[in-house]
């Protein structure tokens, strides 16, 4: 009797023995949150983007990027409401996440003071420049909006033949559409040599002949559009339409249209057909038209997890992996430095992310570099145009002059 | 009045005063009193995570958007489609003080009851000015009025620097006799606020419909020409009762800013009406409970369809963007199943479960 309790006792211990161990060989997980629009208003850039950060994460864990360390990041549709974010957020900083990566300009200046609040980094898909404005945590992942239409205006500068330039913006009627709008003007004011003839704010218009018609009596050449793809695309194929449009670029008496990030992409060419011919767009990703080791690799990535066509060669899958990429990175980083993972030192991690120590993923056109004073990822932006249907790169990535005059 | 005041089954009055009694029996009484000693007291002993917190204070919130839109709607019979904006001029007062005074200064912190309540009158003038065109419209007419005062109130916030063109406009954390209200206990304080908000604008809600103001608006509800025979004043009862409601939307409002600690344009735009319109319909239009049940009902499956959609969206094809007609879809259908086979809402359900006990063991 004694021997059989005491072989059940020493089967008790192995077995608590082999669960410890188990337990031990399974790594720590590290908790993120990420809360976009899945569903919803915008949800044709979200959800692939969602996408690539699930596809990301996942590819980090299978790989054993962070050795047995494993990344748990809890996905959630927001449907673009911010009360819904501010739901999403509060339920992951209950979970304890380390770091946090959201998506609208709305939600990001909703929750700016919750994020300095909980001290917790966050990597937004809104390159709105205002989200910088009094916040230590918030890091975007690429250059602002700002700077990407300054950029633009930049271009129309140098290329254009005869005189001064004149530009219209054309921008989305909130603080993600009006906030670059006065940082355009203050280039200008700084001796940009461009004319800025008109800034038009545009509702749900299904026609734009006046304005297009408005714009031309104005001499106009050049529409900068800070927006989303679908107004676009109606405005470009009105022009197509009326006869307006450039055939190359700076066409004298014709419209050439420009655009930011979330103006562009596939999605605009799949909207506007040949009305997209000659778009320039600019922004911080690779793109899968302008084949490179970075887009060869995303390709892999959305191969290996059995993702569509369309999802597989979006700009925002790109956007969804950076925001990954850079959070596993400032992990590895901090891991590396024989640090805990805790919010504390992954931001302390990604303000040191510059100099020798810039991360260069692949999704990017340039380094991500951040400081404490410079809370802007990629600062290199590629400007692509429209070639027979498809976005082809426009001469190498460039960074804004006059954005650094009128900081 | 049954002399047993314990066990009554059924309502014999003798007098006016015993039918204008709060609770009919005795029983009644402490079921409700019971009730609230669980409303007040589970907080205390399940902990609920903030993310649930904050759903729960959402549905007060609404509730009490909703106990508004009823006397405009349900008792008086007046169409509102642009409640959301009343709610938003409440919210919006709290943010004007923000905007002008800073939102940590002490009128927004600690003075915070005097800012709700504040908030309420003035969406009451804002109610009582929009509810000067229901002195000449009725019916369809009203609603595209009331439609009308939603625009504007849209427009004029987006284009308002003052209102930071829509964008959030940030609230303070709010004081209490312990000190700051810090992130741990902000939803759990302010379910405790808006609970005891909810009841004693509830119980004023019930005392109003006992006395003449309250039978005017039912009577003008029912035929306004009749009402005006019978010696009311039809325009200003409809006046008043917009009043009414405007006052309900801006305590709702400055709530609300408060809760989420801060204001943005997009909690009170034209969907944000018609979500309480269906709030109101679903639970009852006319019945004060059904102003419970509603913001209760959609808010559920509001979390529902949302959970649904989020996992239909992982698997449905995204260049067909299904999951996010699920939402919508979904919300529309609970509204034409409810007018078509219970118009009168969740709350003729609870008079039959409650009429049903009352008289149980016997049928009738």
């Amino acid at each position: 009797m004694k021997n059989k309790n005491f072989l059940t006792a020493l089967l008790i211990l192995i077995v608590m023995f082999a669960f410890t161990a188990s337990a031990n060989a399974g790594g720590k997980v590290y908790k993120l949150g990420m809360s976009l629009a899945i569903t919803g208003p915008t949800s044709d850039a979200g959800n692939p983007y969602a996408k690539g950060t699930e596809d990301y994460f996942k590819f980090v864990n299978d790989t054993k990027i962070l050795g047995d360390d494993t990344i748990d990041c809890t996905i959630r549709d927001d449907q673009y409401k911010t009360d819904v974010t501010k739901r999403n957020f509060e339920e992951y900083l209950d979970d304890g996440i380390v770091m946090y990566l959201n998506y609208s300009t709305g939600s990001t200046l909703g929750l700016k003071r919750d994020f300095d609040e909980e001290k917790i980094a966050t990597l937004p898909a809104s390159y709105h420049a205002g989200n910088l404005d009094g916040s230590n945590y918030i890091f975007l992942p690429i250059a602002s909006y700002s700077d990407q239409l300054v950029i633009l205006a930049e271009y129309v500068a140098k290329n254009h033949k005869g005189g001064k330039a004149k530009v219209a913006l054309f921008v989305h009627p909130s603080a993600f559409g009006r906030g670059p709008v006065v940082d355009v003007e203050k280039a200008v004011a700084a001796g940009l040599n461009i004319e800025l003839v008109e800034v038009v704010e545009h509702g749900k218009d299904l026609d734009n002949t006046a304005m297009l018609k408005r714009l031309m009596s104005k001499n106009v050449q050049y529409v900068i559009s800070q927006t989303v793809q679908s107004p676009v695309a109606t405005m470009i194929k009105d022009s197509q339409r009326l006869g307006l449009t450039a055939s190359s670029f700076g066409e004298a008496g014709k419209l050439t249209f420009m655009g930011a990030h979330y103006t562009g992409g596939n999605d605009l060419i799949a909207l506007a057909g040949t009305a997209a011919e000659n778009f320039f767009w600019t922004t911080g990703f690779n793109i899968t038209s302008v084949p490179g080791e970075g887009t060869t690799k995303q390709l892999a990535l959305a191969k290996r997890y059995n993702r569509d066509q369309k999802a597989a060669n979006s700009h925002n899958y790109a956007a969804g992996i950076m925001v990954a990429q850079v959070a596993t990175e400032a992990i590895r980083r901090t891991k590396a430095a024989g640090l805990e993972i805790n919010k504390a030192n992954l931001y302390n991690t990604l303000n040191k992310m510059n100099g020798a120590n810039a991360y260069n993923p692949y999704s990017t056109t340039g380094p991500v570099t951040y400081s404490k004073t410079d809370r802007m990822g990629v600062d290199m932006l590629q400007i692509y145009s429209v070639q027979n249907g498809v976005f082809r790169a426009v001469g190498e990535p460039v960074e804004s002059e006059y954005m650094k005059k009128i900081k | 009045m049954s002399a047993n005041s314990w066990l009554a089954t059924g309502n014999f009055f003798t007098t006016y005063k015993q039918e204008q009694r709060t609770f009919l029996t005795s029983l009644d009484r402490s079921f409700f009193t019971l009730f609230l000693v669980l409303l007040f007291g589970w907080p205390l002993l399940f902990e609920l995570s903030n993310k649930y917190m904050l759903v729960v204070d959402n549905i007060l919130i609404a509730i009490v958007a909703v106990m508004g839109l009823n006397l405009v709607t349900g008792f008086a019979g007046l169409i509102s489609i642009g409640h959301a904006a009343f709610v938003g001029i409440g919210a919006y007062t709290v943010a004007s003080f923000c905007q002008t005074i800073g939102d940590s200064h002490i009128i927004v912190t600690h003075f915070w009851p005097v800012l709700i309540i504040f908030s309420g009158l003035v969406g009451a003038v804002f109610g009582a000015i929009v509810g000067l065109p229901a002195l000449r419209l009725k019916h369809l007419y009203l609603a595209i009025a009331t439609l009308s005062f939603q625009m504007i109130f849209q427009w004029t916030i987006q284009f308002m620097t003052f209102f930071n063109q829509g964008q959030t406009i940030y609230v303070g954390r709010v004081f209490w006799f312990t000190g700051k209200i810090g992130r741990k206990d902000h939803y759990l304080f302010w379910y405790f606020i808006i609970l005891t908000i909810v009841i004693l604008l509830g119980f004023g809600i019930r005392n109003l419909l006992k006395t003449r103001y309250g039978r005017c608006l039912v009577a003008v509800r029912d035929n306004d020409r009749a009402a005006d025979a019978m010696g009311m004043n039809p325009g200003l009862t409809k006046v008043y009762a917009f009043a009414l409601a405007g006052f309900f939307a801006g305590v709702a409002g400055a709530l609300h800013a408060y809760v989420y600690r801060g204001v943005g344009f997009e909690s009170f735009t034209l969907h944000e009406s018609i979500g309480y319109l269906a709030m109101a319909i679903v639970g009852g239009l006319g019945t004060l409970n059904g102003s419970f049940w509603g913001p209760v009902a959609i808010k559920f499956l509001d979390l529902q369809v949302e959970t649904l959609a989020e996992t239909a969206g992982q698997y449905l094809p995204s260049s067909m963007n299904l999951a996010t007609a699920l939402k919508p879809f979904s919300f529309g259908l609970v509204i034409v199943l409810f007018l078509m086979f219970e118009p009168r809402g969740i709350a003729n359900w609870w008079r039959i479960v409650k009429s049903y006990t009352k008289l149980w063991p016997f049928r009738y």
